[in-house]
């Protein structure tokens, strides 16, 4: 053997052979996942992720013979979920975003739950008894329901208890029927708002963990001017609403005027999230989704509280932020898709997420359940958390909410920076918005 | 010996034994250029092909696509406030990159082309940007362009000048991609450069030293015009890699190409409207236009080289 020279041929058909055969146990495994799995596709911080995950492994002790495999998204979901879902892998199981499944559903990538409700009326009854209508609501879109809501995520205030003592200032109200006014909240920011001897800030009244433009219009919203009418499928968005605009202008006043919050260029190097979590911030406006993170911050004693109300406002208000979970319309596991969403967003899953402290639950018997309040001991008024669903205004559901938050994000950006002011929302981005409100 | 060689018979119909191993010869060729072919054909051909069509298309992934012949093109030209701001950001941003790389490399590449110890050890570091991906790079550098804390701030406050909000000003974005865009630009097109320049032969430095011709006399007399070949390839290079921007703009300013509009160029239009937007038509009718610039810019630049080269 050793004495015949080695052929260019015999080299090529031993990489192919060997080559072939490195690739068959990859696709046997590869198949293999596919086969059995129900695919379940999420996006979660880190900390949410081991909530989360708990839930799944609890689902699978109830339910051993469905195997669920996890697909954790990358920074912009809707981008992976639809590059999945074109490539004919769209996962079994979908988190859907409210502002942003209307473009799924609209494109019949998810299923229309109500024909699944229509073969378990049991279960529909019970659901529709216990949720809370404007959050369920949310998902019903063109006579569809396309999720079942498994979370409210609208946002409110975190502040750092010992910050406030030490400056002697009043805690902020901690429930929504008691509402404090903007001037009672740049007050308090600019009492908690420190220098050093440079002159440099050393100490915020205020920090946004939320996204900037969004949180304005949340401003806009307490100060009595809701996104728009109706909030399915609008035609106008309150862009050029005097309300609306005040509100707008007065948060973009606290980093650009008054000084009690970062600028974007403050922010480059620090993210908000870490200035209240290092104690540089007496006062964040985020979602619940943070409390996890806020919780395990080292030395971070904080409760939360109802945000401002401004002076042509009717009331402090949060935002229907809410997730919930849908069914690929292409599954070829429905049943048992709609086995795993029923769970978590049934009264067996809300009750294991309320006690977990992952979400704020959904349903009134788990938001209201002992298991949620021994999640949040911490917190001084559950009511901010409980009641907020109560008290949210909406955004605007539509399929063109891309394109919306392009404009958004593009003409927010130099009343932001304190370049131009909010009124120049009125001629700039109204006419602009409702025209592809109106050709989406 | 390779089986090639075994079948050839020496002796009686040698001419036929002859053709026998030129056929298999060509066999084996097109047996090795298949896989390649079938590469181009499936990851090149057909995108291309399918891009074409799908411009004449309404498709947004999961409806069926929609016949609209002219439709995408129209509206890119007629009603789209944006496909004229990016084309001027893209052309900025062309102009802002191509002109600083070609100088800067230029300068870079004379000054490598020396019989200098340790010259090696210069010319990796300087080559080392190459090997960086695009992504890191932007991340990096959005350390650098931090306006309270960046590197470049600290370094221009020594010199008195005040924080510049290089990442967050509409006026100053543009800015600060185009020096990144340089800094990537530049080790490519030295390396092009330099490997001309050494092959310009020393006689004609000598005779022109003998004549009295200056450092930078020779530069502009002989290296210049002997390297224009390579000098016409970097720049086509750098106007095609210019227009196309997208990894560096999406990390360092986000998928909207903000400030406002400030880097809002081609490259971030197509990626909005194909996966933020899911209009994959107009998508491909933008990509489309975008070749056919390139393609006219391109064309253009090798008649006028050309033209030149006849000229001298």
């Amino acid at each position: 053997m050793l004495d015949r020279p080695f052929g260019r041929r015999t080299l090529l058909r031993g990489a192919g052979v060997l080559g072939a055969a490195s690739l068959a146990p990859w696709s046997a495994g590869c198949s293999d996942d596919d086969a059995d799995a129900l695919t379940f596709f999420f996006q979660a911080n880190p900390e949410e992720a081991d909530g989360r995950l708990r839930i799944v492994e609890e689902f699978q002790r109830r339910h051993p013979e469905i195997r669920v495999r996890t697909v954790l998204s990358g920074p912009d979901p809707m981008q992976q979920m639809s590059t999945f879902c074109a490539g004919g892998k769209c996962p079994d199981v979908l988190m859907a975003w409210e502002l942003t499944y209307a473009g799924l559903a609209d494109r019949g990538v998810l299923l229309d739950l109500n024909t699944m409700l229509a073969q378990d009326r049991t279960f529909a009854a019970e659901l529709k008894a216990d949720s809370i209508a404007s959050v369920y609501e949310t998902f019903a879109f063109k006579n569809g329901q396309y999720a079942f809501p498994e979370q409210w995520s609208g946002n409110f205030l975190f502040y750092n208890r010992r910050l406030f003592a030490e400056a002697n200032v009043k805690p902020p109200p901690a429930r929504w029927e008691q509402p404090w006014s903007f001037a009672e909240f740049l007050d308090t920011a600019r009492s908690l708002t420190e220098r050093d001897g440079s002159g440099k800030v050393a100490q915020w009244g205020f920090v946004d963990t939320w996204v900037p433009y969004y949180s304005a219009g949340l401003f806009g919203m307490n100060n009595g001017a809701p996104w728009c009418t109706p909030r399915m499928n609008p035609q106008h968005i309150n862009f050029d609403d005097d309300a609306f605009i005040d509100g707008v202008q007065f948060y973009a006043d606290l980093a650009n005027k008054h000084q009690v919050a970062p600028t974007a260029a403050d922010q480059q190097s620090v993210s908000t999230m870490d200035l209240f979590s290092a104690g540089r911030a007496a006062m964040a406006m985020g979602g619940h989704w943070r409390y996890q993170t806020f919780l395990r911050a080292d030395g971070l004693d904080f409760d939360i509280a109802v945000l401002p109300t401004g002076p042509m406002g009717h009331g402090a208000c949060s935002n229907i932020g809410t997730t919930g979970l849908a069914i690929a319309a292409s599954s070829a596991r429905k049943e048992q898709a709609f086995e795993f969403v029923n769970f978590a967003t049934g009264p067996v899953g809300q009750a294991l997420i309320g006690e977990s402290g992952l979400f704020v639950p959904v349903l009134t018997s788990a938001v209201n359940s002992a298991g949620f309040a021994r999640a949040h001991s911490g917190v001084r008024d559950l009511a901010v958390l409980t009641g907020g669903p109560a008290h949210s205004g909406y955004l605007p559901i539509t399929p063109a909410w891309e394109k919306i938050d392009a404009l958004v994000d593009r003409n927010f950006g130099p009343v932001l920076r304190g370049t131009r002011p909010a009124t120049s929302l009125r001629t700039g981005l109204s006419s602009a918005v409702d025209e592809v409100l109106r050709n989406p | 010996m390779t089986p090639i060689d075994e079948t050839v018979t020496p002796g009686a119909g040698a001419a036929k034994g002859r053709r026998r191993p030129a056929r298999q010869r060509a066999r084996a060729g097109r047996m090795f250029v298949t896989p390649n072919l079938a590469a181009i054909a499936v990851f090149m051909l057909f995108p291309l092909g399918f891009s074409l069509y799908m411009s004449f298309q309404k498709w947004d992934l999961f409806t069926p696509a929609k016949f609209v012949g002219l439709a995408n093109f129209r509206h890119l030209f007629t009603a789209d406030p944006l496909f004229p701001i990016a084309l001027r950001n893209t052309v900025v941003f062309t102009v802002g990159t191509l002109v600083p790389t070609v100088l800067i490399s230029l300068i870079v590449a004379a000054t490598l082309n020396r019989k200098v110890k340790g010259i090696g050890i210069f010319r990796t570091a300087l080559f080392l940007p190459l090997a960086v991906s695009s992504v890191v790079m932007a991340v990096v550098w959005q350390f650098v362009f931090d306006t309270n804390n960046g590197l470049l701030n600290i370094m221009l406050g020594w010199i008195g000048i005040g924080p510049i909000p290089w990442l967050v000003d509409p006026n100053w974005a543009m800015v600060s991609l185009c020096i990144v865009s340089v800094w990537k630009s530049v080790p490519f097109a030295t390396v092009i450069l330099l490997a001309a320049m050494q092959g310009v032969p020393d006689s004609v430095y000598e005779a022109a030293k003998i004549d009295g011709a200056g450092e930078i006399r020779r530069f502009f007399s002989i290296t210049v015009p002997l390297i224009r070949g390579a000098l016409s390839f970097v720049v086509v290079i750098s106007i095609i890699n210019a227009f196309q921007a997208f990894d560096q703009v999406y990390v360092l300013t986000g998928g909207n190409g903000g400030p406002e509009t400030a880097t809002y160029v081609l490259g971030i239009m197509l990626f909005q409207h194909a996966f933020a937007f899911l209009d994959f038509g107009y998508a491909s009718a933008l990509a489309w236009v975008m070749f056919a610039i390139l393609l006219v810019l391109t064309a253009l630049q090798l008649r006028l080289g050309r033209r030149n080269a006849l000229e001298d």
